[in-house]
C-alpha cells in the first residue's frame, strides 16, 4: 500500500502570479532535505476547515520538487471553494507551518514514448509545467497545448515560455482547439497525457478512443471533486446516518462524523478509499474501477463517488 | 524453463484507424485466422512472393503489396511505420523468425505489443544464439548444432529471447565431454 507518511512544511515564498493564481513555495519545516517526487507527483495539504469544522486535505500538483530548493504549488482560488483554496489565498504567509502527505505519483510521464503530447486546461496545466521541465532536461519530444480563458492566456504563456523550436500552444477557449485534428496527426508512439476540466479530458478520450490510440498511450489526471445531488449515507457497521451536502464529497461527510477511512489522492485515481456497498446504488466518477466492477456495484470510491439512490448503505 | 511465444489465430482489432498485414509468404494459410476471419478483412496485405518481377507500391492506395523477399518488406515496413499515425494495428504471420522481426521493426518505430498480433506457422526453424561465443547461428532446424564461431556442440534450450530473435544455445556436453544427446528434429 501506498505510504501514509506525512512532513511539516514551512511557508519559504506566496507570491500572486494573477489575482486568481497563488504560486507557494514549501520547504521542510525542520531544514531537511524533502523528499525527491517525479514529474507529476501531488501532495496532500492539511488545511484549517471554516470555522469549527474539521481539517480540509486538498491535494496539490508539484510544479518543482527540489529536495533543497523546496516544493513549488500553483492554487487557483475556487469560486465555490470548501475553504481549503481560499485559506491558501487569504491567510497561509510566509513563515507559517502546514502538514502535508509526502508526495504520490499517479501521472507519471511514460520513458518508453517516442513524443509526449500535452494537453491542459487552466489550472491543469500545473502537471504539466513539471513535465515540460523535465522533458527539456532529457531532450524528449514534446508538444503541449494549453486551453486558457482568453483573460488570463497572458499568465499562461508566462508560466510556459516557450523556448526556439518548441511547440507550445496556447488557445483562448475550446472553441480555438481541435482534439481529432491533433490526435490523428500524431506519430506512432505517442502518449497523451491530459489534466483539466473533466469536459475537456472526456473529449481528449474520447477522440483518442475513436482514432483507435490503446488506453496505455492516454493518461488523465483527475483534480477537485465536483458536487452533486444530496442524499443520505448510512454506515451500517458504525451506525451513523450523515446527510452529504451538494458541495461535499461523500469521504469528507464521512471524515466530517469522525470515522477514520484510508484515502490518498482523493481525486478518483489510486483505489485506496474503496469501501464496499451494502445497499443503494452508487453513482460511479473514479477513474479505478473496471466497467465490470462499476455494474456489480459492490464497491465505491467516496472520494469522488456519489449516489443515484437517495439512501447509501456503506459497510464501515 | 520454457518461455516458448504461444500465437493466437488473428483477428480484427476493435477501436483501431487502420489494419496491415504482413506475411512473409504469399499463400496465407487459412489456420492464421480466427474463424469468421479471412485475409480479405485486412485493408492492406503486404506478402512476400520471391521472385524478381515485383515492384512494390507502399505508399500506394490500400490493397496487396508484394515483395521480392523479406527483407526487402522489412526495410520498407520501417519506412511506412515511421511516417505512420496513432491507431494503427499491425499483424503478421509466418515464419516464426520473420513474425519477431516484424515485432522488432514495429518496436523500433514506436509501437507496443498492444498494437500488434503476431502468428507464427510453419516448420520450426530457430536462430541459435551461442551463450560461449555470441554467434547466431541462422536456420537451425534439429535439437543440436555445431556453432559456427566457436565449433561447440550446442544444445537448443525451449528458451527465446523476443528482443533478439534468437533461442538459447548451450553447449551439450559441458558436464560429460564427449557425452552427446541424440540429435533430433525440433518439436513443432
Amino acid at each position: 500500500m501506498m505510504d501514509s507518511a506525512t512532513i511539516d512544511l514551512l511557508v519559504a515564498e506566496a507570491t500572486l502570479l494573477s489575482p486568481r493564481l497563488r504560486r507557494v513555495r514549501l520547504l521542510a519545516a525542520d531544514g531537511s532535505r524533502l523528499p525527491p517526487a517525479a514529474p507529476g507527483a501531488h501532495i496532500t495539504l492539511m488545511l484549517p476547515g471554516g470555522s469549527g469544522a474539521r481539517p480540509l486535505r486538498n491535494s496539490y500538483t508539484l510544479v518543482v520538487a527540489d529536495p533543497e530548493r523546496g516544493y513549488e504549488l500553483i492554487v487557483r482560488r475556487a469560486e465555490r471553494s470548501r475553504g481549503g483554496s481560499h485559506h491558501i489565498h487569504d491567510r497561509l504567509a510566509p513563515g507559517d507551518v502546514i502538514t502535508a502527505s509526502v508526495p504520490h505519483n499517479l501521472f507519471a510521464l511514460h520513458s518508453q514514448a517516442r513524443k509526449h503530447l500535452l494537453i491542459g486546461g487552466g489550472i491543469g496545466v500545473t502537471p504539466l509545467l513539471s513535465f515540460v521541465t523535465r522533458l527539456r532536461e532529457t531532450g524528449a519530444r514534446f508538444e503541449l497545448h494549453q486551453i486558457a480563458s482568453p483573460a488570463e492566456t497572458g499568465v499562461f504563456a508566462q508560466l510556459l515560455a516557450a523556448r526556439a523550436g518548441e511547440r507550445i500552444h496556447i488557445h483562448a477557449g475550446r472553441r480555438d482547439f481541435d482534439s481529432a485534428a491533433l490526435l490523428a496527426a500524431q506519430p506512432l508512439g505517442t502518449h497523451v497525457y491530459t489534466c483539466g476540466p473533466a469536459a475537456l479530458m472526456d473529449d481528449v478520450i474520447a477522440a483518442a478512443t475513436a482514432l483507435g490510440w490503446p488506453s496505455s498511450h492516454v493518461h488523465r489526471e483527475d483534480f477537485g471533486a465536483a458536487g452533486g445531488e444530496p442524499f443520505m449515507l448510512r454506515l451500517a457497521r458504525s451506525g451513523i446516518e450523515i446527510a452529504v451536502a451538494d458541495d461535499q464529497t461523500m469521504l469528507e461527510a464521512i471524515e466530517a462524523a469522525g470515522v477514520d477511512t484510508p484515502s490518498l489522492c482523493r481525486g478518483g485515481a489510486c483505489g485506496v478509499c474503496l469501501v464496499p456497498v451494502r445497499e443503494g446504488t452508487p453513482e460511479h466518477r473514479d477513474h479505478f474501477l473496471s466497467a465490470a466492477e462499476r455494474d456489480a456495484g459492490c464497491l465505491v470510491m467516496p472520494c469522488v463517488s456519489r449516489s443515484s439512490s437517495a439512501l447509501l448503505v456503506l459497510d464501515i | 524453463m520454457s518461455n516458448r511465444p504461444r500465437y493466437a489465430p488473428l483477428a480484427l482489432f476493435s477501436n483501431a484507424r487502420a489494419h496491415l498485414l504482413v506475411s512473409d509468404r504469399a499463400d496465407l494459410p487459412a489456420a492464421g485466422f480466427a474463424p469468421g476471419c479471412t485475409a480479405a478483412d485486412f485493408a492492406e496485405r503486404w506478402l512476400v512472393v520471391m521472385q524478381p518481377r515485383v515492384l512494390p507500391r507502399p505508399f500506394d492506395a490500400a490493397g496487396e503489396q508484394r515483395f521480392r523477399s523479406a527483407s526487402h518488406l522489412l526495410a520498407a515496413l520501417g519506412h511506412r511505420l515511421a511516417a505512420e499515425t496513432m491507431g494503427l494495428r499491425l499483424y503478421a504471420l509466418g515464419s516464426e523468425q520473420f513474425v519477431w522481426d516484424v515485432a522488432r521493426v514495429a518496436h523500433a518505430a514506436g509501437m507496443g505489443a498492444e498494437e500488434m498480433h503476431l502468428f507464427a506457422c510453419g516448420r520450426p526453424e530457430r536462430r541459435v544464439w551461442c551463450v560461449h561465443c555470441r554467434t547466431i547461428n541462422p536456420g537451425v532446424t534439429t535439437t543440436l548444432v555445431a556453432c559456427a564461431g566457436c565449433g561447440a556442440m550446442l544444445g537448443v534450450r525451449d528458451h527465446f529471447s523476443r528482443t533478439h530473435n534468437t533461442w538459447m544455445g548451450v553447449q551439450c556436453d559441458a558436464e560429460v565431454p564427449g557425452e552427446v544427446p541424440a540429435i533430433a528434429d525440433l518439436p513443432a
